[in-house]
């Protein structure tokens, strides 16, 4: 964990060195359990900076939605770099990032914390009911202590944090050029046992599962747009020639959205679990994922969004492939 | 061409019965002629002939068809014959779509109902596309006059001379001190029984003579890029520590080498002797020494006797230089020819015919050193001498083993190499000559003399009294202390097991893939058959090109062959690198990668999977900001769709392989009819 003076110290220092064009972090939200992400672009506004167990949000994400606006005549482009602040899950998408060649390691600064998991929104309601006022949430090694409507509990774990959270391996950031805070000790293991579970039931009770949730869908694209890792130029869903999906908010063209939506994750999705939060609807998307993110790791032995230098999975070809995959 | 509506002329191929056997050919006929654009449908006994392209030709003109669904073969058989029958009829040949419906069709499937409705749905898929066809430009670029030979056996020079003979620049470039190849180790050449040195010697010399040829001895290529008619070359002089004008050949040097007669001569197969500095055989082109960096005193150790190094000493013409380095030269050339020949089977893989213990059991490359009157024996046959030439004995009994290393999945050569029939046979003859009373018999599976003359010549040996029999040793071995050799095998004539002594055998090793030929594989990007020999483009049409435009194959590099073979393919091979440089101009495929520079995000991966280096990324200052997107080097691009298949968002397709072109297909063919 971190003391947010250490944090915001040293986002004043990279920002008024100049070295960097904007820094993304988080501060105080709007509704209590969910931080709000934000990008600064001043020392001056470093103040505004924390971190706690209601930093949810991905940071990561904002890296590539950057719009290049068109530079007037006789100025410069600003190519100094980006600083990002980021948990162990959100530096697995910069380092998927850089493995896809979204942007170089040159162009970004990485402030890299310490993580002893992030409050889950829809947890917390069943707990302690909708939070209009600020939350001060702190996870420890046992348990979150968290002060809502002016009134400090602590809870457990499993009754708070993020489902990523209990089974994450990465609280640590795998990447980073500025670690802040001390590190701390991994607590979980993933078996994926929660896919393995799901994968027991009969095709036929997985379709209807399906035929269910994608009929909930409204195809607001949340999903997507918070996904770090849908960054491409045109989206898929959205082009025209060919036109892979139609508009339409049916149970027909909403799976093959999901399909596509999963399939593109396919050996790329680093489980911050974004899509899952954002979705309005409460369809189980991370459901999908994990299924790939497992039979990626059992195929190809793979692991997306761990190390740099890494190929890309499905854009790269080794004579030694397993053929399994291949339905 | 996109204002018009679309006029789908749909034609049918009988291919006899090929396809209508199976096919109820005026069902899909009738299919077609109702799908949308259609305006005719035909069907014709053979599509190809001269009257089915006719008809096309006709319908074009009178029905006005734009777009042409040719449903018969692969397109890879007959694709190239439709475009052209397009482009005669005034059309853009681009507006072709093939369906194959004999290979994917009539050729796979027995049940003709089943089978004609999968016909019908390949011809709807096929006119799908057509509709979005688009017409594509061919376009040419110049080719430089000059062709680069690897490999100066006798196929690079054969293909050597006569590309120069036409008048054109040639980089012949060798690996060894001297030209020749294997050719030049030959004592007698099957069946006419010339003498192999002296067809190949003034060959050897023209080469080195003839204006046009640089000769690249000594030499290895680093590195080709490029694309037909454009290739860039960097190729490694190795050094040869002896100022290559200064010396004269004389030879002193070697005389007087501290280890002259001490290193196992590569050229002799390790039966004769030569000095750390040497040339590999006294018509060695060109006649100037080397030194064998792995062998010289002066050169491994830094130190070479009390006085230094005796060949510096007592060279007259001062040539020898320690300090030489390798020296890389890049060249332009406009085609490549492959000639990198093969090397023999190692016998010590069948370790039951004991080559590897017995001194008198040798393959037969080292039998033609043996006989050869430049070898080491100076031609007399005599078997187990030592170092200094001394000892050794002259053979009485003589055994000749075929098929070693060919013919044999244990040691995964299934291949007949094609030479081994014959050049036993003329070895067998040729003891017969030496050494009258010899006892020679000869262990065959097949005597496989296909070629010219070559029964005959066969036919011949056997009447002097050379035995042959039937019969595939399991064991050779030496009985007691003595060199008498025990060859234990069947007559599978009559099934009788036996024992044969001799006191000499000559195994009829095989032709193999080079050692090194993975590497020629990479620089080249050269494909194998399953032999592991290179991959000609088309086993019967194309036999000397490769997958890659420009580059062409000769000699056994290829496959096994012979050296009238050789020869015939190395002048073919030849022809076939002159045509684009006696043209000047080469088409380059028009069906190559697009790149969407709006969706590209200039990650590169298509840069990277690209096998044709066709790709770069190149920065596009958009609106006051530079940002990288991909580029598409037209002349290089294969249309291969790698990158198109790497791309993450879409942003680079092949022309007439694009997502929107194909998928209105595949979306045809998911729908189920009636």
């Amino acid at each position: 964990m971190v003391d947010e003076n250490v944090l915001r110290d040293k986002a004043k220092e990279i920002l008024s060195s100049g070295e960097v064009r904007r820094l993304i972090g988080w501060k105080r939200g709007t509704y209590g359990y969910e931080a709000a992400p934000c990008v600064i672009t001043d020392a001056s506004q470093a103040d505004d900076l924390i971190f706690d167990a209601t930093c949810v949000q991905n940071p990561a994400s904002f890296i590539t939605l950057e719009e290049k606006l068109p530079v007037p005549r006789g100025q410069q482009p600003d190519t100094r770099k980006i600083a990002v602040m980021v948990k162990g899950c959100d530096s697995r998408a910069v380092v998927q990032h850089l493995v896809e060649k979204a942007y170089i390691r040159d162009d970004v600064v990485i402030l890299g914390i310490p993580c002893r998991g992030v409050i889950d929104r829809r947890k917390a309601e069943k707990i302690f009911g909708e939070a209009p006022q600020p939350v001060l949430a702190v996870a420890e090694k046992d348990g979150v202590v968290i002060r809502v409507n002016g009134e400090e509990k602590k809870v457990s774990r499993e009754e708070i944090l993020a489902d990523k959270c209990l089974r994450c391996r990465y609280p640590n950031p795998v990447i980073s050029d500025y670690p802040l805070g001390d590190e701390v000790e991994k607590w979980a293991d993933d078996d994926f046992s929660d896919v393995s579970e799901f994968e027991k039931e009969s095709p036929e009770e997985k379709w209807a599962f399906w035929e269910e949730e994608f009929s909930k869908c409204i195809r607001c694209y949340a999903c997507r747009n918070v996904c770090p890792m849908c960054y491409c130029v045109e989206c898929i869903v959205t082009k025209l020639k060919p036109q892979w999906t139609r508009r339409s908010t049916d149970l027909s063209e909403n799976t093959v959205y999901h399909i596509q939506r999963a399939w593109h994750l396919a050996g790329r999705c680093i489980e911050c679990m974004e899509c899952q939060r954002v979705c309005p609807m409460d369809i189980p998307i991370m459901t999908l994922n994990r299924k790939l993110t497992k039979d990626v790791k059992e195929l190809f032995d793979y692991e997306p969004g761990v190390d740099a230098e890494a190929q890309p999975l499905l854009a790269s070809y080794n004579p030694q492939d397993p053929e399994e995959y291949i339905m | 061409m996109i204002n018009y509506r679309p006029r789908i002329g749909v034609y049918i191929c009988h291919c006899g019965i090929n396809i209508a056997a199976v096919i109820d050919v005026k069902a899909v006929v009738e299919h077609a002629s109702k799908l949308p654009g259609v305006v005719v449908a035909r069907d014709y006994s053979y599509m190809c002939s001269d009257p089915g392209q006719g008809m096309v030709r006709e319908d074009i003109e009178k029905e006005k068809l734009n777009r042409v669904v040719v449903a018969s073969c692969s397109p890879r058989m007959h694709e190239p014959t439709f475009r052209n029958t397009l482009k005669d009829a005034g059309l853009n040949p681009y507006y072709l779509e093939m369906a194959n419906i004999r290979e994917q069709c009539s050729w796979v499937h027995e049940d003709p109902a089943i089978a004609t409705e999968k016909a019908k749905k390949l011809v709807e898929a096929a006119v799908a596309k057509a509709l979005l066809l688009e017409a594509l430009e061919e376009k040419e670029v110049d080719v430089t006059p000059a062709c680069l030979i690897i490999g100066a056996g006798i196929a690079g020079i054969q293909a050597a001379l006569d590309i120069a003979d036409a008048g054109f620049k040639v980089y012949l470039v060798e690996k060894n001190p001297s030209v020749g190849g294997h050719m030049a180790q030959l004592d007698k050449t099957f069946p006419t029984l010339d003498c192999s040195a002296c067809i190949l010697t003034p060959k050897m010399v023209d080469v080195a003579n003839h204006p046009n040829i640089e000769l690249m001895t000594y030499s290895q290529v680093e590195s080709i890029e490029g694309y037909v008619g454009n290739f860039k070359a960097t190729i490694r002089k190795k050094a040869r520590y002896v100022d290559f004008d200064k010396c004269t050949g004389c030879g002193i040097c070697a005389e007087n080498c501290r280890l002259a007669g001490r290193i196992p001569s590569e050229f002799d197969e390790g039966i004769g002797y030569r000095s750390a500095i040497y040339i590999p055989f006294p018509q060695a082109v060109p006649a100037k020494y080397t030194i064998d960096p792995e062998r010289c005193l002066q050169l491994t150790k830094g130190k070479c006797g009390k006085e230094g190094p005796a060949c510096a000493a007592v060279c007259d013409a001062k040539a020898i230089n320690f300090e030489q380095q390798d020296e890389l030269v890049e060249i332009e050339i406009g085609t490549i020819i492959v000639a990198t020949g093969y090397d023999i089977f190692d016998p010590t893989r069948k370790p039951e015919y004991g080559y590897a213990e017995n001194p008198n059991v040798m393959t037969g490359l080292e039998f033609e050193r043996l006989v050869s009157a430049s070898g080491p024996t100076g031609g007399k046959i005599i078997v187990g001498r030592d170092r200094k030439g001394e000892g050794g004995f002259e053979p009485k009994k003589i055994g000749f083993i075929h098929c070693v290393g060919s013919r044999d999945k244990s040691v995964g050569n299934e291949y007949c190499s094609r030479v081994c029939c014959m050049y036993l046979a003329k070895q067998a003859h040729l003891i017969k000559d030496k050494l009258p009373d010899a006892e020679i018999t000869v262990f065959y599976m097949d005597v496989r003399a296909f070629g010219k003359g070559f029964e005959e010549f066969y036919d011949r040996v056997r009447r002097e009294g050379i035995r042959y029999i039937r019969g595939n040793p399991s064991e050779i071995y030496r009985k007691g202390d003595d060199h008498t050799l025990i060859i234990k095998v069947e007559d599978t004539l009559t099934g009788t097991p036996m024992e044969y002594e001799a006191d000499l055998v000559v195994l009829g090793v095989g032709l193999e893939p080079r050692k090194d030929v993975r590497e020629i594989i990479n620089l080249f990007k050269l494909s194998q058959s399953t032999d592991g020999f290179f991959l000609e483009a088309h086993p019967k049409l194309r036999p000397v090109d490769t997958a890659s435009d420009g580059i062409f194959l000769a000699g056994c590099c290829q496959g096994p062959k012979d050296i009238p073979d050789t020869v015939a393919q190395a002048k073919g091979a030849a022809s076939s690198a002159l045509i684009p440089m006696a043209s000047g101009k080469v088409k380059v495929e028009a069906q190559i990668s697009v790149v969407n520079k709006d969706e590209c995000r200039g990650c590169g991966f298509c840069v990277e999977v690209c096998p044709y280096s066709a790709i770069e990324l190149v920065e596009e200052n958009r609106q006051g900001n530079i940002i990288k997107v991909a580029s598409v080097n037209e002349a290089l691009c294969k249309g291969c769709g790698s990158c198109a298949a790497a791309c993450l968002s879409g942003a680079i397709q092949p022309k007439s392989f694009k997502d929107e072109q194909i998928l209105p297909q595949i979306a045809v063919l998911g729908v189920k009819t009636e």
